[in-house]
């Protein structure tokens, strides 16, 4: 891992393209600015192994048939599927 | 192989998924068809992958475990995904079953799917309060 020492307000590069700002330090917090480009993704760490964890286990589940995760889907949630979609927002950065 | 065919509006079956991205920590998982029922609205799908055969998916759509759930796609997202201004992705969720029979639906980061290319993405909802472990009921 590369150490390194940074005031607000300094900077450090990552290649070419990403740019990392200490913006300031408040208490036990330290704020960050990022720029990258747009096809960059900036994920806290908490987030990303929460999400690889989830990965991991749907992708090797413990075996059940989908008629039997879909009936108990069914009784959980007291639904049964539709046609009707509902919107799905699409927002600007 | 398991009980395959799973009826899931939307997207064809016999299409392949491309993640040009992967999914979040799993960067080699690419490439995915999705498997579908012959019983008729069954609305758990099967999405299996091509390039590691031991990665299966049980996905179904997020709005039957939460029926308010109507994620906003980043302008991001939607460039990722090659989306047109208006239009909207199929959005599947993973769902994971535990070894003691209990249901969990990932709705932090679903699956959206571009139909018009079948290429997807997977999202992260970091804004919104979604669990990636949302309880949905019991196996069994």
């Amino acid at each position: 891992m590369l150490v390194l020492s940074r005031r607000p307000e300094q900077s450090f590069r990552l290649g070419d393209d990403i740019i990392v700002t200490v913006l300031g330090i408040d208490g036990d917090r330290v704020k960050l600015g990022i720029r990258a480009p747009r096809d960059v993704v900036v994920l806290r760490q908490e987030l990303f192994q929460e999400l690889h964890d989830a990965n991991s286990d749907a992708a090797s589940n413990t075996p059940a048939s989908t008629e039997v995760v879909a009936a108990a889907l069914r009784r959980a949630t007291g639904k049964v599927p539709s046609e009707n979609s509902s919107e799905i927002a699409v927002v600007g950065a | 192989m398991e009980a395959p065919a799973l009826s899931l509006p939307d997207v064809d079956a016999a299409s392949v998924i491309s993640f040009p991205d992967g999914l979040v920590g799993c960067g080699d998982w690419k490439h995915f068809v999705l498997l579908t029922s012959d019983e008729e609205d069954l609305p758990v799908g099967v999405l299996q992958c091509i390039d590691e055969p031991a990665v299966r998916f049980m996905v179904t759509d997020p709005r039957l475990v939460d029926s308010s759930y109507s994620p906003s796609i980043s302008l991001e997202d939607q460039l990722a995904l090659g989306l047109a201004p208006d239009a909207r992705p199929v959005i599947y969720c993973t769902l994971t079953i535990a070894s003691d029979g209990s249901i969990t639906a990932n709705l932090l980061g679903p699956l959206a799917i571009n139909e018009r290319t079948r290429q997807a993405r997977q999202l992260v909802l970091a804004d919104g309060d979604y669990s990636a472990r949302h309880p949905v009921g019991q196996v069994g």
